[in-house]
């Protein structure tokens, strides 16, 4: 549905701020007066609190306050939870530990925030934190998966009896029974290692309260403007309108700023209202590491059980998944790994089970992937390992059990991460394989590229992979669409932008409805004063829910001008044509009205109007999904290992996507390519550790390796499948994380088949070369 | 983070021993101590400097002696606490007399850090630690010399 502005690629809009250094971030906001916070964090991992005394840190000359949990009073309360615990699924156990705002009594990772310093300066609030004499009893910290769910760990909750966080089992069909039909069953562990969210610009909170006005403003580095809104209203016992939450330019979410209820949040508006005074606070990258969220960290015991031809017949996944020490964001993560495991293959009968833990560690929350990427990894490393076992190629497996294009709308039996029963909306994710293996032309590299190479003593190897995204999840989001008097369009949405191409792909959208220029429509986002309905920015749903509103909106606003036009060019409404910026009688275009004078005409300042007048060329919409729309794609790797020092060149990367609808290539291309370097980085660079106390040694970039342009393959290729959702009007499905999903299991694959003389069996999927080194040397060799 | 290695001193068993039991002669030796004040027996309070990295930080703390076994050998407990972190450790140290007027320390433990030391520090703390040991080792290795001499 290519038009002469939609499906177009359109160059982002928002680039010349960006790139000429233009663009307004948290940091670059000062107000006069302003004062700067820094919090003492804790350096012990699990530990009581005993005493912390900071008379020395107020008494530090340009320190303003400093605040503990004591000195809070009712203000300190534990909480809430930001998304509610699954209980549409049957059974489901849940023990909601949110996040205190800061410590009190106890410790339970480090980096756990124990005091703010509010001083004149930043440099004087660090200094003061140093002031602080923090006394405390160190206690084990609990850092195993699975052995932190037994009962006899050491608790992370005392009040609690173990440090089950959740336990959810999900079942379709019988797993039991198809296990005893099967020709031949595997099983193996897998961990899924945890990265950082890693965004170059960590968080950043500025908050001024107006003791005259009544009203506060908050500038926030958020993806969740409106739920950061209701949420520091009602800590404040404000109504909404008294509080604006503004989302400058913000250099990258990818999850972690989903977050509402973490220190800054909580802490920093009573205390602006307390001294009525204006406060920043700008993350820096350790507490970052230490203390904002991260993901993955997940322990899988999977088993599938299948027939001699490579036919599943079901399977199992019991696993564990980290929470860190609380669980303020429910189960969406686990929820995701749930159904992803499930929703690419003919799978008839699984089981499931979620087993989250309490452990001292930060708190786990969404990262690009958010659970996507572990489901992914284990399925596809099943689907090799029974490769392997029934000595089948794991091309021919795969094309065995995908999903065929009638077969959808598929009812997959699994409640996913938005409540409600999974639905593959649709696809043909065999065909993306089958595009995949032609554009990497697999019958060549094995037949040809991979002997030749072998004879020459080189190490090349190939990995296959299939993968869907759920995406463009509920509940809904909203958006304003108006036509200036000038004639230029402005668009209001809820949804918050961290640097996806909103301002592009969401004008777009308008202008392609409204006849007008990309670049004369000016985008809002985040900005509650602005908009004020909205959930915010997860689950890759930008364009496809903001972008369906604001599709339902320009359609709403472009009846209007229909309508308006008629009137005042006195013709019959369906003589009414869009010339560009303006409405004009059709055949006539020198019988026009502007768009700009349209918009006066439409909004009179005398006379008689309707009564029931909408002034001005203005609608909002609003859409909400049934339930979410899911992508799917292929992607292909060849990689040449040296076995030496196990250092990885990615020779070749070709990816096959669908996410429907496409609104712009140029940006689609741009979201894949940044999710693979974030998958490519996940799969062999970036990995978070904690020792055996609890410590992070991984908290600066000097130890939490990130990958960069050079570790890229030299070009992306990437190919489109086109199966528009039948969920939204435009067709669309979500695509941020898509990208950040497969390279993982098809770097393990690849690099196995590159290591042809000793039978590798790779089931982790965070790698380095020392691990690849250890793995080949725990390695039989054939 | 283990730490484990030996050591040969020129002189004799005894000597070397009474030198480890000494707070002025470890004062002395070991790199960053500003202060080393023996509190009883067993127990010494003490201050460092630390240079690890993009760390420089004061620690204070406790070293207590335990398996006392003159001269041959016995248990050092450290515990440290400062702004950039903790540690707490414990090490044994062993004497041999290799004859020859020579004697052959041993030594092995581990140490548990955390704070900005183990989040940032822990890629140097290895090299920086061995590097205080050996230079330590040095520096007693020359008062154990002047101790001799004076004898």
């Amino acid at each position: 549905m290519t038009g002469k502005y939609f499906g177009q690629p359109v160059l982002r809009l928002e680039d010349k701020h960006l790139l000429t250094g233009r663009a307004k971030f948290c940091d670059d906001i000062v107000i006069p007066g302003m004062l700067h916070a820094a919090f003492l964090r804790s350096d012990y991992a699990h530990a009581i609190i005993k005493n912390i005394d900071v008379t020395e840190a107020r008494k530090h000359p340009g320190v303003v306050a400093v605040y503990t949990a004591e000195d809070m009073g009712d203000y300190w309360k534990i909480g809430p939870l930001q998304v509610p615990p699954p209980f549409a699924i049957k059974d489901a156990q849940f023990n909601a530990r949110p996040l205190p705002p800061i410590a009190k009594d106890k410790v339970r990772f480090s980096g756990e925030p124990i005091a703010i310093v509010i001083a004149e300066s930043r440099y004087i609030a660090e200094d003061a934190c140093e002031d602080i004499i923090f006394d405390a009893e160190p206690l084990p910290a609990v850092i195993d998966l699975e052995k932190a769910w037994e009962d006899t760990s050491v608790l992370v909750h005392d009040d609690l009896p173990s440090n089950m966080a959740a336990l959810v089992k999900q079942e379709a069909g019988d797993y039991e029974a198809a296990k005893k039909q099967a020709d031949v069953v595997v099983s193996k562990r897998f961990v899924a290692d945890h990265v950082a969210g890693a965004a170059m610009e960590n968080r950043g909170f500025v908050v001024n309260w107006d003791e005259r006005t009544q009203e506060m403003t908050v500038w926030a580095g958020t993806q969740a403007p409106l739920p950061l809104r209701s949420a520091i209203a009602g800590r404040m016992g404000l109504v909404e309108n008294q509080v604006r939450v503004i989302t400058p330019y913000i250099g990258g979410g990818f999850g972690p700023k989903v977050m509402t209820s973490q220190a800054d949040d909580v802490l920093l508006p009573w205390i602006s209202m307390k001294l009525n005074r204006p406060i920043k606070w700008i993350e820096d990258r350790r507490e970052n590491f230490l203390a904002t969220t991260s993901e993955r960290d997940q322990v899988h015991h999977c088993e599938m059980a299948l027939k001699k031809d490579g036919t599943i017949l079901g399977f199992k996944d019991v696993f564990y998944h980290n929470t860190g020490a609380y669980d303020p964001y429910g189960m969406t993560v686990p929820l995701n790994t749930q159904t992803h495991t499930v929703s690419n293959y003919r799978v008839p009968n699984f089981y499931t089970e979620i087993r989250m833990v309490f452990t001292n560690e930060m708190v786990v929350t969404p990262v690009r992937g958010a659970g996507r990427s572990e489901g992914v990894f284990v399925m596809e490393r099943m689907m090799d390992l029974a490769a392997k076992e029934l000595k089948m190629d794991p091309v021919e497996i795969r094309l065995k059990n995908l999903l065929k294009k009638e077969e959808f709308p598929l009812n997959t039996g699994v409640i996913g991460q938005d409540f409600v029963v999974g639905v593959l909306d649709s696809g043909d994710y065999k065909n993306n394989l089958e595009k995949c293996i032609q554009m990497v032309d697999y019958e060549k590299f094995r037949k040809e590229i991979q002997p030749k190479a072998r004879k020459e003593g080189k190490h090349l190897g190939i990995g296959v992979v299939a993968f869907t995204e759920g995406t463009a999840v509920g509940p809904y989001e909203g958006a304003r669409v108006t036509v200036g008097n000038n004639g230029k369009v402005s668009v209001s949405t809820g949804y918050s932008t961290q640097g996806q191409g909103h301002f592009t792909v969401f004008a777009q959208i308008v202008a392609e409805q409204l006849n007008v220029k990309v670049e004369d429509v000016r985008v809002i986002t985040g900005d509650t004063g602005h908009f004020h309905w909205g959930a915010g920015t997860f689950a890759s749903r930008g364009a496809t829910i903001a972008g369906s509103a604001i599709h339902a909106a320009a359609v709403l606003v472009r009846e209007k001008i229909f309508a308006t036009a008629a009137k005042f060019l006195e013709v019959p409404e369906d003589q009414v044509d869009l010339c560009e910026g303006s409405a004009c009688v059709k055949g006539h275009p020198e019988k026009f009205i502007s768009l700009g004078d349209l918009a006066g005409k439409a909004n009179p300042m005398r006379g008689a109007v309707e009564a029931d007048v909408k002034p001005g060329l203005e609608a909002t919409a609003y859409y909400a999904p049934p339930h979410g729309a899911t992508g799917s794609g292929a992607c292909a790797m060849i990689v040449d290992v040296d076995p030496e020092t196990f250092k990885v060149k990615i020779e070749r990367f070709v990816l096959v996507h669908d996410c429907g609808t496409v609104i712009n290539p140029l940006l689609l291309e741009g979201q894949i390519q940044g999710g693979v370097s974030m998958g490519i980085g996940n799969a062999f660079y970036e990995k978070m550790v904690y020792d055996e106390n609890g410590q992070l040694m991984t908290a600066s970039f000097m130890d939490y390796l990130m990958p960069q342009a050079t570790d890229m393959p030299r070009k992306m290729e990437i190919g489109h499948n086109v199966h528009p959702s039948p969920l939204n009007t435009l067709g669309l499905k979500g695509v941020g994380e898509a990208g950040a999903l497969p390279p993982s299991p098809a770097f393990c694959q690849a690099v196995e088949d590159a290591l042809y003389e000793y039978e590798l069996d790779l089931t982790e999927s965070n790698l380095n070369p020392s691990m690849l080194y250890e793995f080949r040397n725990k390695a039989i060799k054939r | 983070m283990n730490v484990e290695g030996e050591y040969i001193f020129n002189g004799p068993q005894q000597a070397v021993y009474d030198m480890f039991n000494d707070p002025n002669a470890l004062a002395t030796a070991v790199p960053g101590m500003q202060k080393m004040v023996q509190v009883d027996e067993t127990h010494y309070e003490g201050a460092i400097f630390l240079r690890i990295g993009p760390i420089s930080a004061a620690f204070e703390g406790v070293l207590s002696l335990s398996d006392i076994n003159p001269p041959e050998s016995c248990t050092l407990n450290i515990e440290g606490k400062g702004k950039a972190g903790f540690a707490k450790g414990v090490g044994r140290v062993k004497f041999t007399d290799l004859g020859n007027n020579q004697t052959k320390l041993n030594y092995s433990g581990e140490v548990n850090i955390g704070g900005t030391l183990a989040s940032v520090g822990q890629r140097m703390i290895d090299s920086v630690a061995k590097s205080m040991i050996k230079s330590g080792c040095e520096k007693l290795q020359k008062t154990l010399e002047e101790r001799c001499q004076q004898k």
